[in-house]
């Protein structure tokens, strides 16, 4: 691979581990906006348990999901800095910000291409191994999909 | 990507959230023991809290991510004093707003 196919593939497989009940979940950096404390979310009645509300972000309403709920996790401990993952989700032509609740940002890692196995081909890419962990990466760009 | 800028919106709290209708939807006001009632062209709305009218709100459409969880009809969202806003869609208001059916036939007490 030369020096620019190898750079690009790095910044590809740059992801933030961020931790969701008992998973670790990584997001592709390109796609994270910023990292805040959680927001305060205000519900919609009757909204599925995914959406956990609005919340305002840099003066426009921010659709917060809950990252757990999004990936099945099971309930981890009680999170001390429970935090807001502001991201772009969709089509890079018809991109949506929205916010993940996590419960801990953690760190940035590289993700291997070829070791993520076992995804959906959805917002579930697969499960990579990271440190001694297995993590689930997500496909942020089939989050915005239309269903 | 926004919709074109809205005038006047009575502003008014359901369920936790905070929610707007068009001035020029919103036929009568009204109470209703602790409760409002908004009588609107798409029927009677009930409302926890008014909490006024604001003259502008940027409206942006309704995120797609948005409707696949919270399949309701609304014109838009918005933000006011820095806390979401949903606008409401007065021809579909969203069930969260709609009377409850067993007070339908009761009276409230006309707002002067």
């Amino acid at each position: 691979m030369s020096e620019p196919e190898n750079a690009r593939s790095r910044q590809e497989g740059t992801h933030l581990l961020v931790r969701a009940g008992e998973y670790a979940c990584a997001l592709p950096l390109s796609s994270v906006r910023r990292v805040v404390r959680a927001l305060t979310v205000h519900p919609l009645p009757g909204a599925a348990g995914e959406l956990d509300g609005l919340a305002e972000f840099g003066g426009e309403p921010l659709p917060v999901l809950n990252l757990a709920r999004l990936v099945n996790a099971p309930a981890g401990p009680n999170p001390t800095y429970p935090v807001t993952v502001v991201v772009w989700v969709g089509p890079v032509e018809a991109r949506e910000m929205l916010g993940l609740a996590a419960d801990s940002a953690l760190e940035v890692v590289h993700v291997q291409a070829g070791s993520v196995v076992a995804g959906d081909g959805g917002f579930l890419l697969g499960e990579a191994p990271v440190g001694g962990e297995v993590v689930r990466v997500l496909n942020l760009e089939a989050l915005g999909r239309a269903h | 990507m926004s919709v074109p800028d809205a005038r006047g919106f009575l502003l008014l709290r359901r369920g936790g959230g905070l929610w707007g209708i068009a001035n020029s939807a919103v036929d009568g006001l009204a109470r209703e023991g602790m409760d409002y009632r908004v009588t609107i062209d798409g029927g009677i709305l009930m409302a926890d809290e008014i909490l006024g009218v604001v003259e502008d709100l940027r409206v942006w459409p309704l995120a797609p991510v948005v409707s696949r969880y919270w399949p309701q009809p609304a014109a838009g969202l918005a933000v006011h004093g820095r806390q979401p806003v949903v606008v409401v869609d007065p021809a579909h208001p969203p069930a969260a707003l709609r009377i409850n059916p067993e007070k339908a036939g009761a009276e409230g007490d006309r707002l002067e």
